[in-house]
């Protein structure tokens, strides 16, 4: 059977769910593809750092006001994903106050509020940024969260009438002479194959959009560039902190939720490592090295775990070479690019700019489906944020305050969906980031999830200190007790999970972490008595 | 302070240790800091389920000589394969003398069901503990299973799963009592010790026996998870007394009330037997003499010494920090031992966390009478027992409690030899 759509998105990223928002929410039948979980990408492996801009200030003065006026839209349209915290650019001995007027000025000439403070008064704003700094200048940065974003996008493309499938893969592409018409797909979950057909296919598929574009016929040169990040125990600094100079490696310190992330390094690797990404001890080392020189105390802060992004860094047109890549946004149509019709690829940009590649995406679609419809995600506020949190506080005023303050803080106004009336559903499953089982349950009901890490993705069990130590366990229990798996399916969720929580570990597997390590391998490979079956 | 022997660390290894010096009449002292190890325990002590190279054992004496051959820097090859077999006979007896009776044989692994319905084996199972002889049946074809509602740390789904995979019809209930509710109240309190201390107090238990009469049915036997008191030991038997069938109960996630049963009770054995026991305290530093340990000296005493003929450390491996990892390397912090230890990092780590991790069987060198070693040479007066010695995978070999009461009794044999 073939389901006909106006447009099929591929990618569940945040740019693929923004554009299938943008579509719905100009009346577009959408279907978005996504071959694993949204966010899985780029978008959930980055910094999380609500950009101001400024960071693009002196090289890349175009990428810099896209910044900033895309930062003042998401503070107001994706409010319960953004925490305002504001940004410091520290100058250090070693960087000298040369690059500062001169990033001042360029602040100010893209809009950025940019404003030399006094040294003291940024230790006391930061108390965590390195004393020897010489100079310092605040800025409208703040971090924002990719998941909470993309999925807030999700539930707003699936309310205008969306389809979104997870874990399904594009395999092919249905096509007539010149002309993309549809694709091939394998459900993952059940391992059937089906077609989608629709008269425009987006590519959304960051650096895998490569391999899809190739798919379809035609090329994008697309360079991937690995960015590891090392994530701290701990909330250590208040405000985003950045070095005053040109963007280096490992110099920015982003604050969100409950820990500290410091990012990121940046390196080629070859495309059929991207499926895999092991941050190396090198990596770990430069970072915190760096990481140091913002935050000293960075030093004996313990380091929950590492991981690494994929940039798709995007080779120019005429340079085949690659030498020359942009990271600005990129939209292609392939039909005035190559002939062929019914395929457009957007791709570069960043997590901070993707609501206007969706905006510039959709405005393409409807120029291939003669439509006029104008785009209003800039002033339409995201489901979450809709409602102040003080208003959803009170009413939902009968639960344990710990519980309905991190509820509404990862939920905004949809936290009262959750299910919180009896003493069962209060039942925390993840102390570290106060986690309920109403929480896991209305994940598992509405958030379309398949197994713990997608949990993880959309609720934070897991991503505590312990690292699904305890309650990775409970919510496998919960999963299976909802019918969601059999009991076989549950233990080998559960063997999944914790590798993936290992796979970030390992690499930082020394002090606290490897005692942590240690006592999750005790209660699951020894008291549990759970195997590998895949490697056994 | 002047001592027999001092032992630092108060888990498995050095409580057992301690115990048997004791009673041979020495002053000692133990130095702990709480917790251990035995509070994740599984209700059961495993002296060995696989050989290093990952072959099953299921006659742990048979299997020793293997073991050692294949690791020479083996904890069990500072015992000797026909050592083996008596010190494990007199561990178990050591227990059982302290009031923790268990079942099981050197001589022939059982199987203890987990908390998860997993088959695994094991050497001493503590009585009133759910287990299988041969991997494959239990005692009973109809079992009625009980949960505390709103109790997420034991997972009756998967254990009825596991119990079918036996051909035992497994039927799945709850329970709820007033003093469960209470604290419920506060969700992060819903944890094994705290349910347990609600079954210290009789009114309680009683409340239990009622319901689980009124509910079981035709059942052949009731399993409960282990949380039927932590000071008092009789639960199990009172139930089936009660109900006249039997009752037995299965471990739960951490924390574990098993463990921390036999922690209290081995203590007391070691304080009955004149032992000085030191909780909360820390063992900071030493001061040595040459190849001898002078004094030593910890938190809580300040300038204060301990000074001893003998020392014992068994302060465990990276968990209880008796190693300690750091970016360039792993250390022993108390007396600065020699560390059997993989100098580049990414040698420490398998990418899979079930296989064997490298990291598992770093630990403190010793000779083969158990002395630690500085600098390459033995410290005289000090032996290393437990889980910081190296050269074994606790998890993997399945051999963890063994090498904490085995190496813990050869050290004792050792120093009462002298």
């Amino acid at each position: 059977m073939t389901k006909q759509f106006d447009v099929i998105i591929i990618g569940g990223g945040a740019t693929g769910a923004g554009v299938a928002r943008d579509c719905s929410l100009r009346g577009i039948r959408a279907l978005l593809l996504e071959r694993s979980d949204i966010a899985t990408g780029a978008t959930g492996r980055n910094h999380g750092l609500l950009h101001s801009g400024a960071r693009y200030a002196v090289t890349d003065r175009e990428s810099a006001e896209e910044c900033i006026k895309e930062n003042m839209i998401l503070r107001r349209i994706a409010s319960h994903c953004v925490d305002e915290t504001d940004g410091l650019f520290l100058s250090l001995p070693e960087d000298g106050l040369e690059f500062q007027s001169k990033f001042v000025d360029a602040c100010r000439a893209a809009g950025i509020r940019a404003e030399v403070i006094d040294l003291k008064e940024a230790l006391r704003l930061e108390p965590s940024a390195n004393p020897a700094l010489i100079g310092a200048v605040r800025v409208p940065d703040g971090s924002v969260d990719p998941f909470r974003l993309t999925m807030a996008n999700i539930i707003d493309a699936r309310a205008h009438g969306a389809e979104i499938l997870t874990y399904h893969e594009v395999l092919d592409f249905i096509r007539e002479q010149n002309r993309i018409e549809g694709v091939v797909v394998l459900n993952r979950k059940t391992g059937e194959k089906c077609e989608y057909r629709a008269p425009v296919v987006v590519n959304a598929c960051g650096i895998w959009g490569h391999e899809i574009a190739r798919k379809a016929g035609v090329t994008v040169n697309m360079l991937p560039a690995k960015g590891s990040l090392l994530i701290f125990g701990h909330r250590v600094n208040n405000i985003v902190l950045n070095r005053c100079r040109k963007p280096a490696d490992a110099d920015i310190l982003v604050p969100g939720d409950t820990i500290s992330l410091i990012g990121t390094t940046s390196s080629k690797v070859p495309f059929d490592e991207v499926d895999n990404m092991y941050v190396t001890a090198d990596e770990v080392d430069l970072l915190l090295r760096e990481g140091m020189k913002l935050a000293p105390s960075l030093a004996h802060t313990r380091i929950l775990r590492a991981y690494a992004g994929v940039r798709p860094l995007v080779a120019s047109d005429d340079d085949p070479s690659g030498r020359s890549v942009s990271r600005g946004i990129v939209v292609l149509d392939h039909a005035t690019r190559d002939g062929l019709e019914g395929f457009i690829t957007i791709t570069g940009g960043k997590l901070m700019t993707y609501r206007l590649m969706a905006e510039w995406t959709t405005d393409l679609v409807c120029k291939k489906l003669s439509l006029t419809a104008r785009c209003t995600t800039a002033e339409e506020k995201l489901p979450g944020s809709r409602e102040p949190e003080a208003e959803v506080s009170r009413r939902m005023i009968s639960v344990p305050v710990a519980q309905r303050e991190s509820s509404i803080y990862r939920h905004g106004d949809m936290a009262e969906k959750l299910p919180n009336g009896d003493a069962a559903r209060r039942s925390l499953v993840c102390e570290c980031e106060e986690v309920s089982v109403g929480e896991v349950e209305y994940a598992l009901k509405e958030l379309d999830v398949n197994n713990l890490v997608d949990l993880r993705r959309r609720t934070r069990v897991g991503m505590g200190t312990c690292q699904g130590e305890l309650c990775a366990c409970r919510a496998a229990g919960v999963m299976a007790g909802a019918g969601k798996y059999c009991v076989q399916r549950a233990k080998e969720d559960l063997v999944q999970f914790l590798n993936e929580r290992w796979k970030g570990m390992a690499p930082v597997a020394w002090g606290d972490t490897l005692r942590e390590s240690e006592f999750t391998m005790w209660i699951y490979a020894g008291v549990c008595g759970l195997s590998n079956q895949k490697t056994e | 302070m002047k001592f027999d022997s001092v032992i630092v660390g108060g888990g498995l290894a050095g409580l057992v240790c301690g115990i048997r010096l004791a009673r041979a009449g020495r002053r000692c002292a133990i130095v702990s800091s709480g917790q251990s190890a035995l509070h994740f325990s599984s209700g059961s002590f495993d002296l060995l389920n696989a050989l290093p190279d990952g072959t099953a054992v299921t006659n742990p004496v048979e299997a020793v000589a293997e073991t050692i051959r294949q690791v020479p820097e083996h904890p069990y090859a500072r015992i000797g394969a026909e050592r083996f077999a008596t010190l494990a006979d007199e561990a178990a007896a050591l227990l059982s003398e302290t009031g923790v009776a268990t079942e099981g044989a050197a001589t022939r692994n059982h199987y203890r069901v987990t908390p998860m319905g997993e088959l695994k084996p094991t050497w001493l199972t503590l009585k009133g503990y759910v287990y299988s002889a041969d991997a494959a049946t239990l005692s009973w074809r109809n079992v009625a299973l009980f949960n505390a509602e709103g109790f997420l740390d034991f997972y009756t789904k998967f254990l009825a799963d596991g119990f079918q995979r036996m051909g035992v019809a497994c039927e799945v209930h709850t329970f709820n009592l007033p003093a469960i509710e209470t604290i419920r109240k506060n969700p992060s309190e819903m944890r094994s010790a705290n349910i347990a201390r609600v079954f210290d107090r009789e009114e309680n238990l009683q409340a239990l026996a009622e319901i689980l009469r009124r509910e079981t049915g035709t059942c052949e036997a009731v399993l409960l998870p282990a949380v039927l008191g932590i000071d008092r030991y009789d639960a199990v038997e009172r139930l089936s007394e009660a109900l006249g069938r039997p009752v037995a109960v299965v471990a739960t996630l951490p924390p574990s009330v098993p463990g921390i049963q036999t922690q209290i009770r081995l203590r007391r054995c070691f304080q009955q037997a004149g032992g000085t026991y030191m909780l909360g305290d820390t063992a900071v530093r030493c001061e040595m003499q040459g190849d001898r340990i002078a004094a030593l000296y910890t938190n809580n005493h300040g300038d204060i010494a301990f000074e001893a003929k003998d020392y014992i450390l068994a302060t465990g491996s990276y968990f209880s920090q008796g190693l300690v990892a750091s970016m360039e390397g792993v250390c022993e912090p108390l007396f600065g031992l020699d560390v059997a230890c993989a100098a580049d990092r990414g040698a420490w780590y398998d990418r899979d966390l079930f296989a064997a991790q490298p990291f598992e069987t770093f630990g403190v060198r010793t000779d083969d009478a158990l002395h630690g070693l500085r600098e390459g040479r033995p410290v005289e007066n000090l032996r290393v027992i437990g889980a910081g010695l190296a050269g074994f995978n606790p998890v993997k070999e399945g051999c963890g409690a063994g090498v904490s009461m085995l190496t813990a009794l050869e050290a004792a044999r050792r120093i009462l030899e002298k």
